[in-house]
């Protein structure tokens, strides 16, 4: 019982994180770090299997970039 | 290095590099099959290739925790260093293969979710000879798998270097892991002694390499410099530093990188802005500083990376008298340009006192 509820758990947490990785490979990326403006396709598919993980941290990041453009 | 993030930095050596590597999965994993067709006719292909990527993993990741110290052991080792994340990533393929098929073979045949079938299937936790060895590989694997979706630099800089080596250090764990993982699945599948002494022979060899290296750094760090004179201290002698190269000197703690290019001594801060590599342990490749760990580059003269790269390291004042050489070990600001001192000694000589 425990085992499944933690699998759904982290099952939910990875589909947010490939909602959230979508849009931040095509634009939020290039926001948190100049060197990913121009970065490649394949560099913008590569890293996301690690915003699925790291979505949280980055989504801070993204939007605290954003706060500063403004 | 790159200014935009490609999916990969690949050049001539590092093509080379990785097409060895992926020649020599290829051969292992078609070896080891054939072999056991050969020899074991009962074993199905599945179990085939589930003892082939296991041990095609485990002997790739004892070469990759193998090259740090060797490399420190001895420069000849470094070329291996220059590409080890690539070798990092193609280990945790062929570990998640052999994963994959494991959990078809084990666990995917029932009506419970396999996944949830790996914990409970077996639970005797407080038995050495039953103990659920796949549960450790399972966590072995989640850590390779974090390692490898983050061996992109742009997680280094995203992570930040020191988060980012301190997630990778886990490699340690997730290999005590594969360990016990081996060890108690030997215990309770195997009646062949051999790979268990494989494998103690592996980690043996690693914990002598990993103390060799580390006694010979820790001898490096605390040498004394007495020799003292207007804030310069006595280093080495001209001739010491051979060309293209440098030697490392531990002052207040801090590592210095001591070059010498076109007969000219200059001294840099010894740890790369990239990951923290070794500058010291790296060569003068076309003008500049390489470092060994992923090649990033600084020009000797400034410590800056060539244009249009930003990186930059603290400079340090050399000077040369008669043939000793004098480094102030107060820091420069990153990137500030100095004229290296010249070596009086000419190389004839400094061939003939060498011989």
């Amino acid at each position: 019982m425990v085992i499944s509820i933690v699998l759904i758990l982290i099952v939910t947490y990875l589909a947010c994180g490939l909602l959230f990785a979508i849009p931040f490979v095509i634009k939020g990326v290039d926001k948190i770090d100049e060197a990913a403006n121009g970065g490649s396709i394949g560099f913008r598919i590569i890293i996301i299997p690690g915003a699925m993980v790291f979505w949280p941290l980055l989504l801070k990041k993204w939007i605290k970039q954003g706060g500063h453009k403004k | 290095m790159g200014a935009s993030y490609l999916a990969v930095g690949w050049n001539r050596q590092k093509k080379i590099y990785d097409w060895f590597i992926f020649a020599f999965c290829a051969l292992y994993l078609t070896t080891f099959i054939a072999v056991t067709a050969l020899y074991n006719p009962d074993y199905t292909f599945e179990t085939a290739l589930i003892r082939s990527t296991a041990t095609l993993a485990i002997l790739l990741l004892h070469v990759i925790l193998s090259i740090g110290p060797l490399t420190r052991i001895n420069k000849k080792f470094l070329p291996l260093l220059y590409n080890r994340r690539h070798l990092g990533v193609t280990m945790f393929s062929v570990a998640l293969i052999h994963g994959s098929f494991s959990m078809l073979q084990f666990h995917a045949l029932g009506n419970v979710n396999p996944f949830v079938s790996l914990f409970t299937s077996n639970t005797q936790y407080n038995s050495v000879s039953q103990f659920p060895f796949q549960a450790l590989g399972f966590f072995a694997l989640v850590i390779f798998f974090l390692m490898a979706i983050t061996s992109h630099d742009f997680w280094l800089h995203t992570l930040s270097p020191k988060i980012w080596k301190a997630l990778h250090m886990f490699v340690y764990l997730a290999y005590f892991l594969v360990i016990m993982h081996v060890m108690l699945g030997v215990v309770q599948y195997e009646t062949n002694p051999v790979l268990f002494v494989m494998v103690l022979a592996g980690a043996a060899t690693l914990v002598t390499l990993h103390l060799v290296a580390g006694t010979k750094e820790v001898r490096k760090d605390n040498r004394i410099f007495k020799l003292k004179k207007e804030g310069f201290v006595y280093v080495c002698e001209s001739q010491d530093v051979p060309d293209n190269c440098a030697k490392i000197f531990c002052i207040d703690k801090e590592r210095i990188a001591l070059f010498r290019f076109e007969n000219k001594l200059y001294a840099i801060h010894n740890v790369c802005k990239h990951q923290g590599g070794p500058l010291g342990e790296g060569q003068i490749i076309d003008g500049c500083i390489t470092c060994p760990w992923h090649g990033y580059q600084y020009l000797p003269q400034n410590g800056q990376s060539p244009p249009p790269f930003k990186e930059k390291v603290s400079t340090y004042i050399v000077t040369v008298e008669g043939s000793q050489v004098w480094l102030n070990p107060q820091p420069l600001p990153e990137g500030t340009e100095r004229s290296g001192a010249a070596i009086i000694i000419p190389d004839k000589q400094i061939i003939e006192n060498v011989q």
